[in-house]
């Protein structure tokens, strides 16, 4: 009998011969994106397959995959699963991750589909087109596990309508636009590695954790079903960097470049998650600040001990990120609240049990810069007076982030904190050192950014007043504001057979708007 | 309970303990694995079960599917074993590697040279057949009173002599068993041991030109493999950088300059960390590394590395050797799983084995 081929080379013969020789067209032309970001590959046959997948086996995995979150969605809604979560308030974490991150996974699933088109090397190829499945499957799933509490809460109605249009949603986007845009090597380096590999964690586990510990068991399962691709998506990310290091020595600096740049692009995206978990949560599994503790400060310091030996050094301003893990959530919670009135979700000030917890968790920055502040807005809107700013903010060109962040690293955390560039005669703002480096970069790009605030003024978002553009993101008016007095309070305690003085005007009970 | 596992397709067997997850036992005898999340979640550490019974353990019915459970399939992060097994794993195959079977041995102390102030060269003589080994294999040694913590030493001598294996003891500040080695091992003593063990070698089918790199008491196994090499004619260029502190710790320097003195094709180097600056010393000073790089210009590609000694030795080359574009493909070293190390700093994922 033949000896038995080991695994790898099982794979080989079954994917291997799929990298066609051209003869009509030249591989130059065949490939055309692949040689102008500078980036040097002198054998795609040193690939390594990360995960030895046939899109046979692939179909069949994901499949059953499927088959069990269906049924696990299917009898969270034949049991008003809902009415078990810890709080309705916790909603608002799911609406921000079908506005903010579901459209992502979509820009994704296009983003890996040109990859698996434009790298020549079959191994690639192969590794892009399943993560570009992935990503479309999570796209759909997430929209399948979140449409059961569209059914009974508001603001879930248009997400990818909102994802091009709101003001907060432009952070996440316009990442992504800035990644898709970019060459094929950059778009990997910073969706797989920058984003996938080193910040997952700190994206997945906030929104898994804080679905177990609150109740909500199709998330949790819509995790676990995402996690064992993420898992290969991870590992893409990982074989990638190390395969163009080890291609070409000129590849080091052009990759650190790209690491640099989108580690401070996903970081700034993920402000908005670090606000999500300790502020939506009605029961918290742990605070950004521990989070970012263990999956950056220890997970990727061990990578990066590595990293180091073939001459890569930590992402710049990592220092800057740890720093500001003490003050970040609370800042971008704190601008929230102000623009409460422009938002599809609902935002409210910290009662005293997670003012305690926020103490607990934040001894240097919570009690002494954020709690007072809160006291303020809660005493203010006591007498009447609900703070709220009436203007618009500045976003940053690069980030687009509302300009919140402050100078946390040179120890004036009190003082907003604002860069400028000139270019062609105009000047750019932004919002930290980071974002600086990567306008000044790439002017001409970042000049062409899509800027919400920018929009509104020139008469770009269906008009002047705030209804109207609300109107123009399809946002309801009873989408957005305070928690409290909402709709979506009055319909959390009539399902609980609570009443309430304060009841809204729109009263439409849940199976009312199930059935429209 | 103990169960043993027979690894496809390279026929590795390991042992594994009631309750102990496969992946452990692999990790442990210094097979690896691919695995990621060591939780059964993500599904890395995929195994097929040929023969024989597990327990499924943790795994996630997303990344363990039951189409693959009845398929045998098991995740070796959470998989404990219910018998002995056969497992088939993506492990690839060694075609340079020799399976010798492990066997228990008793050896008799025949010679005791004192090397340098802290290291002695113990050999033992074995009967009957000798021992079937491959150069940089080692041996665990069951120190009288101490059996429960056998004693690994690699074998310094090269495999064509059977019957007669030579042992390097460095003397370990504190250590119980280099300090009955030193002080009460006589020549006559019968010494039992087990082996051989290790998946260090040479790999001999592989073209390249080979570095070997060492320090302190870290050079037998490469004295074991550059005796066997040139032992069968080798013709391929061999270069050898062996770093001690001072005079006083180099060792076996005559033997390995009256081998390149008969062979064109091997460069000895000895490098001195702390010798005195007026000393006498015409030789290479500073770090092992630091010798490679000036020795090669700093580039290393197209060869194939092979380094023993402590690990800050160890890691140093390890960086150099990178920084010179030679890979992990292209190094090779022991590793030894410990209790510590599996206590030590969270490790990336980022390279299979340094």
């Amino acid at each position: 009998m033949a000896k038995k081929l080991n695994m790898r080379k099982r794979y080989e013969l079954l994917t291997r011969g799929l990298g066609w020789e051209p003869t009509y067209q030249s591989k130059e032309k065949v490939f055309s994106n692949e040689s102008y970001e500078g980036i040097k590959i002198t054998d795609w046959s040193k690939w390594e397959d990360p995960f030895r997948l046939t899109i046979d086996a692939y179909w069949k995995y994901q499949a059953e995959k499927d088959k069990k979150l269906y049924a696990v969605m299917d009898s969270f809604a034949q049991n008003n699963a809902h009415l078990n979560l810890a709080d309705a308030t916790y909603v608002n974490a799911l609406k921000l991750f079908i506005q903010g991150v579901t459209p992502l996974e979509y820009q994704a699933h296009r983003g890996f589909a040109r990859l698996a088109r434009q790298f020549s090397g079959e191994g690639a190829q192969i590794a892009c087109q399943m993560q570009s499945l992935d990503e479309l499957r999570h796209t759909q799933t997430q929209i399948h596990t979140i449409s059961h509490y569209n059914k009974h809460f508001n603001g879930m109605h248009d997400p990818f309508h909102m994802h091009d249009r709101v003001w907060y949603l432009s952070v996440p986007k316009s990442y992504f636009d800035d990644a898709k845009s970019a060459g094929p090597f950059e778009f990997i380096t910073s969706v797989s590695f920058a984003f996938e590999y080193l910040l997952t964690n700190l994206l997945f586990v906030p929104f898994m954790s804080g679905a177990a510990f609150n109740g909500d068991m199709a998330t949790v399962t819509f995790g676990f079903s995402a996690q064992s691709d993420e898992s290969r998506h991870m590992t893409l990310g990982l074989e990638l960097i190390k395969f163009l290091l080890e291609q070409h020595e000129d590849n080091i600096p052009i990759v650190q470049g790209w690491i640099d740049k989108h580690f401070w692009r996903a970081y700034r995206v993920l402000a908005l998650v670090s606000a999500m978990q300790d502020y939506m949560l009605p029961e918290s599994p742990m605070s950004w600040k521990e989070a970012w503790e263990i999956y950056f400060v220890e997970n990727a310091g061990a990578l990066f001990n590595d990293l180091a030996r073939y001459g890569l050094r930590m992402p710049k301003y990592h220092e800057q990120a740890t720093a500001e893990a003490e003050h970040l959530s609370h800042q971008v919670w704190g601008t929230l609240y102000n623009y409460a009135h422009a938002a599809s979700m609902h935002f409210w000030l910290p009662d005293e049990k997670k003012m305690d917890w926020l103490s607990e968790k934040y001894p240097n920055t919570f009690d002494k810069y954020y709690r007072p502040r809160y006291e303020m807005w809660a005493q203010m809107a006591k007498e009447g007076k609900r703070f709220q700013n009436g203007g618009l903010p500045q976003l940053c060109q690069v980030c687009q982030v509302p300009m919140l962040f402050t100078e946390v690293s040179k120890d004036d955390p009190m003082q907003i904190s604002y860069r400028s560039s000139e270019f062609n005669g105009e000047k750019f703002h932004t919002c930290s050192d980071g974002c600086k480096d990567i306008f000044d970069h790439e002017p001409e790009k970042y000049v062409h950014a899509w800027l919400p605030v920018h929009q509104i003024f020139q008469g770009n978002c269906g008009g002047a007043a705030i209804p109207d553009i609300l109107n123009w993101y399809h946002f309801k008016p009873e989408d957005g504001g305070d928690y409290a007095g909402s709709a979506d309070e009055t319909r959390w305690k009539a399902m609980h057979g609570e009443t309430t003085g304060a009841a809204s005007s729109d009263t439409e009970s849940a199976e009312e708007k199930a059935a429209a | 309970m103990t169960y043993e596992i027979t690894i496809d397709p390279t026929g590795d067997t390991i042992e594994v303990e009631a309750g102990q997850t496969l992946l452990d036992a692999a990790l442990r005898a210094g097979i690896y694995l691919p695995h990621a999340c060591g939780h059964g979640l993500c599904g890395s550490c995929k195994v097929t079960v040929l023969e024989g019974e597990v327990l499924h353990g943790d795994a996630s019915p997303f990344a363990l599917m039951d189409i693959e459970r009845e398929e045998g399939k098991c995740l070796a992060c959470c998989a404990t074993p219910l018998s002995d097994l056969t497992i088939e794993a993506d492990v690839e195959e060694e075609p340079d590697a020799h399976n010798h079977p492990v066997r228990d041995f008793v050896g008799v102390v025949s010679k005791i040279d004192t090397l340098t102030p802290r290291i002695k060269s113990i050999f033992l003589a074995i009967e009957h057949d000798g021992i079937d080994f491959q150069a940089g294999h080692y041996i665990n040694l069951l120190i009288p009173g101490m059996e429960d913590t056998p004693r690994a030493f690699s074998i310094a001598s090269p495999p064509s002599e059977r019957n007669l294996i030579e042992l390097n003891v460095a003397l370990v500040d504190g250590g119980k068993g280099t300090t009955w080695l030193h002080n009460e091992l006589k020549i006559g003593d019968e010494i039992r041991f087990s082996g051989p063990y290790g998946r260090f070698f040479v790999r001999e089918s592989a073209p390249e030109p080979m570095i070997f790199l060492a320090g302190g008491s870290g050079l037998s196994s490469p004295k074991s493999m550059i005796l066997e090499l040139f032992e069968h004619g080798e013709t391929r260029s061999i270069t050898f950088i062996y770093g001690a502190r001072n005079q006083a710790e180099l060792y076996y320097r005559e033997l390995f300059e009256e081998l390149a003195a008969e062979h064109p094709n091997f460069t000895y180097l000895p490098v001195l960390s702390s010798e005195p600056a007026d000393s006498g010393w015409e030789g290479l000073r500073g770090f092992v590394h630091e010798a490679a790089r000036e020795h090669f210009g700093g580039k290393f590609a197209g060869h194939k590395a092979y380094m023993c000694g402590p690990p800050p030795m160890i890691d140093a080359c390890i960086t150099t050797l990178i920084q010179g574009r030679l890979f992990e493909r292209d190094m090779y070293m022991e590793n030894f799983y410990t209790q510590a190390s599996k206590d030590a700093a969270p490790k990336s994922p980022l390279f299979k084995s340094i």
